[in-house]
């Protein structure tokens, strides 16, 4: 147990000589920056940033794993998570027939909190690393079953754009570097 | 359809109609005659600063005289909405006060129901919180400074302020998955163990940061340019900061000791060694400095919280009563991954009667929470105040006096944060 201790402090005062200095060294600084500039921009339709694993992008569903338990439906807090009912022939007895339930998701609405991939009982959805999907018209946002089960693929990466990740270092911040070929973690 | 381009007619402005009266406009800016020399300008709300306020000033000549803040042009019923919600469903909603502030404004409603379910999170979900709360708070710093520095024409600080941002918000993305919208903080714990390299990558951006705050001095805080705009500009005495009820950096910018981790330590706060800067001055420039101060406090809790991980690998981050009967797959997904899996009952928890309250030291100050629970799986109340909205009132006091110039160097300077205020 230490409590944060409270210090007070004064701003410090500069006279008009230091003040010469003071912004005599803020010109310094702004040149050294200017022929050594620490930029990490990415350049987006040329550059992507290659995403962790871990990036809560778009949703995917594994139709196989689903038990329709619709515990992903009743969490999302956008109602962007539909259960939409289908009929299929019962195995047991084909007279009749049986109503499954699968989930659907409307791109409109969700806002990627994840927490329909974490409370799914079966590990039937999952994240893909992938944020920048366009859409022609609102229609397409509204995936059913078939395209709930497809990959999207990032439109950028796909059009032929130079990978890149940010790795963290103490001199420069963030560094971007190329991802070579094969090297894809 | 083809155009006439000779024919049409191309809406023109009359310029004689231009003339100080009742119809001169400027974008964002309305302007009323009073009497001789005396005006009534209204500054927003198309996003003077960070989003929409209004703040009606009455002039005479170029000194404001009387200034006015006008609130609410981004309120999106919060309060209201919670009630018909799932608890869990108003974690994402109120997030959207402070997006740059997540981990901070969703915390206290967390700790809040947390109280009424009778648990406490694991140990090493306090410090994980406890990370993000100081990444968040140095994120919603360094976003200020850059607001304030394009206020004032420094559109340097404004590049550097969002750059440096941006090795936050990484890391935040690392820790969460999201860069903004975190939805960190679950009932019970954190929803994702910290990645295999973070503390490494937290303490480069630690080392960077620090390094970094030595050239915002130089080329900032310290330059006379900026420093003539700032020194004795919108004071705000000791007095006037306690009567009005400020929080966070502004009052201790006056000189007042107050700050919700060291009055009431939550989560693991008290078991760091860190100190909260005040300031005597009470002006821009001190308002200024208390920020920076507060970054390396940050920077030092940080530095703490990377030992402390390393030290906690491998514990759990969910509390027994949602972790210990979960489904193999569960445990299996979090060795792998992480990520821990929820209960489907929290879909629709039940939380007792009874009301709690809980409060957080935002990046802004002071944030609340106070909730009543009738034992359904939906709030009876959720009442919230955000720290800019209690700071607002300053534009009353803070600015008349000076000169329409000097406006945004005070605005910028209370770091003022309108989706927040409003909620
Ligand atoms: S990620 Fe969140 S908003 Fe999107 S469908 Fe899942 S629960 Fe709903
Ligand atoms: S939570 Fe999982 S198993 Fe249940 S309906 Fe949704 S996707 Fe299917």
């Amino acid at each position: 147990m230490m409590p944060a201790k409270f210090v007070h402090k004064k701003t410090p005062k500069i006279g008009v000589l230091s003040s010469i200095g003071k912004n005599a060294s803020a010109l310094v600084l702004g040149l050294k920056y200017f022929f050594e500039p620490n930029r990490f921009t990415l350049m987006y339709p040329r550059e992507y940033i290659v995403l962790d694993k871990r990036y809560r992008g778009f949703i995917v569903l594994i139709k196989n794993k689903c038990i329709g338990c619709e515990s992903c439906a009743r969490v999302c807090p956008t109602g962007a998570m539909k259960m939409v009912k289908f009929e299929v022939p019962n195995p047991k007895n084909p007279e009749k027939k049986k109503i499954v339930k699968y989930p659907t998701i409307n791109h409109q609405r969700c806002v990627y909190c994840g927490f329909c991939v974490d409370i799914c009982p079966t590990e039937a959805l999952y994240h893909v690393p992938v944020h920048d999907v366009v859409y022609f018209n609102l229609a397409d946002m509204i995936q059913y079953v078939e395209s709930f089960q497809k990959e999207p693929v990032s439109p950028t990466a796909a059009e032929g754009a130079v990978p890149v990740k940010y790795i963290f270092d103490p001199e420069r911040g963030l560094v971007k570097v190329r991802i070579k070929e094969g090297e894809k973690q | 359809m083809i155009i006439d381009m000779q024919s049409s007619e191309v809406p023109r402005l009359n310029m004689s109609s231009w003339e100080i009266g009742e119809s001169r406009y400027l974008p964002g800016m309305e302007i009323k005659k009073l009497g001789k020399e005396k005006f009534v300008v209204y500054i927003g709300p198309q996003h003077p600063g960070s989003g929409h306020m209004r703040i009606i000033i009455k002039v005479d000549g170029d000194v404001i005289v009387e200034a006015d803040p006008d609130l609410g042009y981004v309120h999106r019923t919060m309060e209201k909405l919670s009630e018909g919600r799932a608890y869990i469903k108003i974690i994402p909603l109120v997030e959207r006060m402070a997006i740059l502030d997540a981990c901070n404004a969703t915390l206290p409603y967390v700790e809040a129901v947390e109280k009424l379910l009778g648990l406490e999170a694991p140990e090493r979900a306090k410090y994980l919180r406890v990370a993000l709360c100081e990444i968040n708070r140095i994120a919603s710093h360094l976003y200020g400074f850059g607001i304030f520095g394009v206020f004032l024409g420094h559109s340097t600080m404004y590049m550097w302020g969002f750059g440096d941002r941006e090795i936050l918000v990484e890391l935040a993305e690392k820790l969460t998955g999201a860069r903004l919208t975190h939805t960190y903080p679950i009932f019970g714990g954190v929803r994702r163990d910290a990645p295999q390299n973070f503390t490494d990558n937290l303490r480069k951006a630690i080392r960077y940061l620090r390094k970094r705050l030595e050239d915002y001095r130089r080329m900032f805080l310290d330059n006379p340019v900026i420093r003539k705009r700032l020194e004795g500009v919108g004071i705000v005495s000791k007095r006037a900061a306690t009567d009005l009820g400020l929080v966070g950096p502004n009052l201790r910018a006056s000189g007042v000791e107050y700050d919700v981790r060291a009055v009431e330590p939550y989560e693991a706060y008290d078991e760091f060694d860190f100190e909260i800067p005040v300031f005597e001055e009470g002006d821009s420039l001190a308002r200024a400095w208390v920020r920076v101060e507060e970054i390396k406090q940050s920077l030092r809790i940080l530095e703490q919280v990377a030992d402390k991980l390393d030290k906690t690998k491998g514990q759990q981050i969910m509390h027994d009563r949602f972790w210990a009967k979960v489904p193999p797959l569960y445990k299996k997904v979090f060795e792998a991954e992480g990520r821990v899996k929820l209960m489907p009952l929290f879909a629709i928890l039940r939380v007792p009667k009874g009301r709690a309250f809980a409060r957080t030291e935002a990046g802004r100050g002071e944030i609340t929470y106070y909730i009543e629970s009738d034992g359904k799986d939906k709030p009876y109340r959720v009442r919230i105040v955000s720290p800019s909205y209690r700071n607002a009132i300053m534009f009353k006091y803070a600015i008349p006096g000076h000169r329409v110039a000097d406006l945004p160097a005070i605005y910028g300077s209370f770091d003022y944060f309108p989706p927040e205020a409003d909620r």
